[in-house]
């Protein structure tokens, strides 16, 4: 009877391992780097889905190094990934040496967000994003008692005028800031150069010293709006040790109602489950040119590489990914719905889940986004950034912070582009 | 067969040392050629194409402000830290061996911190000094002031080192002879004068590995660091190891970053050799 018994459950198990087994051998294998941490779970559903739907085996790793550091691991390795999802920066510098010009693909038509360099198209955008004052909008109505419309507070006067009657009405701190250095020097300063008509002139005269930052009115009009952020931050008294999360947390629940950022933000609110309605607006400020647009685009690039590692074949495989996302509906429903990431193709019509996302969209689709500058050197964000830090924790003023800016850039080598 | 043959003599070293050298070649000596050899180059660390610069990596390190601020932020946090971590390897040593009650309880628990790793390790602080200490009342350490973040580093690392060095210690403690405690004793020793005249200077041999051992994981500190302070508040808590991670792979300007790699493994190996030097020359046999 034992015997029998466990006669069945191996042949119940060997019928149980069939479906193991691809119903199609795959003949191409590639794998994707995947540098956004927080798509991992669906890039990897995603890969097991595509693996047994077009018969070709996709793998997708994960690394949190530093994108170029470990791009340049695996490439001194010689074990480059077939695609690899890296930030706008590597593209400019890996993509000459190590990736396949797509500029034949269809999808390049579709989209103004890919980049070029030279002639030869190296990178496909992998969403939009953008950066801007996130709101917490019922946190605002619930303590004001009245309706809240982003678009009444574009001056830093009305701005200001906001967060005094939001402690007069008992919210004691409306603002967090992020003590990061890529939000303070990456994201927050970079707008200084971004915003303007001759961005590369002006970064030339940073590196050359024929720059006034102190009295340049982009400057002048940014640090107003950033002062106003800085004396209404929940964590004023020691505005460097705030934590991240924890500022997220308290405008996802509403204990603070502002924090500058951009729409990747949502997957941190996300976790603390807002119930709140939530939006983002571009930084109130003195200039009217800049004080209804958001600075974004293209956000995370995938490249194929073109070195003899990648077969032919593989490189195939990798553009047919690349059409699937923006041509089939699969791959259109995987990057708005299962990653709620905002979409780089204009073709793509879902609707953007996430609020955040959402309001990135208006701003995209009513070409209201300031492109992105994508040539800061890299030690941009942790030079200005520890400037930013000294400043935000008032040990300088203004003045000095020009000035430490301004060495930062005359003694740093010019990006070439 | 004659043993004074070379052929002999290095088959012999062969079969005894052979694996251990090729592995040491393969996994020491060749990569820091290698590393030596970039050293000359302007390569950024992705570029298939590794231009040759001569000694201008070099030119750049001695001109790079940042990383001779780290340089001396390290030497200043290895100073009191090792001085520090020492007495207290010491004195808890001390109380291991004389024969307190649940002595090995002691002995393992002291240890214990050695065992879990720096970025745990780091991470479980900043806890500690962001979260439960400002919730009794003590004001935040991390991200406010330059000595703060010292002053966490050195507590840390004094925390992590001090059980590892305490069983060296306690391994010099043991190997002072019986005999010759009870002859200090007859002599006329009190129990504080035969530890202080009779133990401590055969124990030499411990200090001088102590030292060695927590001065280079001083100079070379870079887990706790990142994990702990991440360089804050303004990049005034920067080691030097991580000034140079960060020249090499967050700059990309991984020859200036290899160069001052190797100068820090200069000023580190100097003073750790000279440390031993000093401290093997007093060595006294009993």
């Amino acid at each position: 009877m034992k015997k029998a018994v466990s006669m069945m459950l191996a042949a119940a198990m060997a019928v149980a391992m069939i479906p193991a087994i691809p119903a199609q051998a795959a003949d191409v294998s590639i794998t994707i780097f995947n540098s956004k941490m927080e798509i991992q779970s669906q890039m990897e559903e995603m890969a097991a889905e595509y693996s047994a739907e077009k018969g070709v085996d996709v793998e997708v790793y994960y690394s949190s190094d530093t994108v170029a550091a470990h791009m340049s691991t695996r490439y001194a390795s010689n074990e480059p990934y077939t695609i690899s999802m890296v930030d706008a920066k590597d593209i400019y510098s890996l993509g000459p040496d190590h990736a396949v010009d797509l500029a034949d693909q269809d999808w390049v038509k579709e989209t103004t967000q890919a980049i070029t360099v030279g002639d030869a198209v190296y990178g496909f955008p992998v969403c939009v994003e953008a950066r801007g004052i996130i709101y917490n909008k019922t946190a605002i109505e619930d303590t004001l008692g009245e309706e809240f419309n982003p678009e009444d507070y574009k001056t830093n006067e009305a701005f200001a005028g906001l967060l005094d009657a939001l402690k007069e009405n008992g919210m004691d701190a409306p603002v967090g800031v992020m003590k990061e250095d890529w939000s303070l020097a990456g994201h927050f300063i970079a707008e200084v150069y971004e915003t303007r008509d001759d961005v590369d002139g002006f970064v030339a005269s940073l590196h050359d010293g024929s720059s006034d930052l102190i009295n340049d009115e982009r400057f002048n009009t940014m640090l107003d709006t950033f002062d106003l952020l800085k004396e209404n931050n929940y964590a004023a008294d020691a505005p460097v040790a705030a934590v991240r999360e924890d500022t997220e947390l308290y405008l996802a629940e509403g204990e603070v109602a502002f924090m500058f950022g951009g729409n990747w933000d949502w997957s941190v609110l996300a976790e603390y489950d807002p119930e709140a309605e939530m939006g983002m607006m571009p930084i109130p400020q003195d200039d009217d040119a800049y004080n209804t647009k958001m600075v974004g685009g293209g956000s995370k690039y995938f490249f194929i590489d073109n070195s003899d590692n990648t077969t032919d074949e593989q490189r195939e495989a990798a553009k047919d990914f690349l059409n699937w996302l923006v041509f089939e509906d699969g791959g259109q429903e995987f990057l708005v719905d299962t990653c709620a990431l905002v979409p780089a193709f204009s073709n793509i019509e879902l609707e953007v889940t996430d609020p955040l996302g959402k309001s990135v969209k208006a701003y995209a689709d009513a070409d209201a986004l300031i492109g992105n500058y994508n040539y800061l050197p890299d030690d941009h964000y942790a030079k200005v950034g520890a400037n930013m830090q000294e400043y935000l924790k008032g040990d300088i003023d203004r003045e000095t912070l020009a000035a430490d800016i301004e060495a930062y850039w005359q003694a740093t080598a010019p990006v070439e582009h | 067969m004659d043993k004074n043959k070379m052929s002999y003599k290095v088959s012999q070293f062969l079969m005894f040392g052979g694996i251990s050298t090729v592995l040491f070649l393969g996994v020491v000596i060749l990569p820091f050629i290698y590393g030596l050899y970039l050293t000359f180059t302007s390569w950024d660390g992705v570029s298939r194409s590794k231009p040759l610069v001569g000694f201008a990596n070099y030119l750049a390190a001695f001109k790079d402000i940042d990383f001779w601020a780290a340089m001396g932020r390290t030497i200043i946090y290895s100073a009191i830290a090792v001085i520090l971590i020492n007495i207290v390897a010491f004195l808890l040593a001390y109380l291991v061996t004389s024969g307190v009650k649940g002595q090995n309880f002691f002995r393992a628990g002291f240890f214990v911190p050695n065992l879990i790793g720096g970025i745990v390790l780091g991470y479980v602080w900043q806890f500690v000094f962001s979260r439960a200490l400002p919730a009794v009342g003590i004001p935040k350490l991390l991200g406010t002031t330059e000595s703060g973040a010292m002053f966490a580093m050195i507590l840390v690392s004094v925390w992590q080192f001090a059980g590892y060095m305490m069983l060296i210690y306690v391994a010099g403690f043991m190997s002072v002879s019986k005999a010759l405690m009870e002859a200090a004793q007859i002599d006329g020793c009190t129990p504080s004068q035969s530890t202080w005249y009779v133990t401590v200077p055969l124990m030499r041999a411990s200090f001088v590995q102590c030292l060695f051992l927590s001065i280079t994981r001083c100079f070379m500190v870079y887990d706790v660091n990142l994990s702990l302070t991440k360089g804050e508040p303004a990049g005034k808590s920067v080691m030097a190891a991580m000034h140079v991670y960060n020249q090499a792979f967050t700059y990309k300007n991984y020859g200036t970053g290899q160069a001052e790699a190797l100068i820090l493994f200069l000023v580190c190996a100097i003073v750790g050799v000279t440390q031993v030097y000093i401290g093997k020359k007093g060595e006294v046999e009993a």
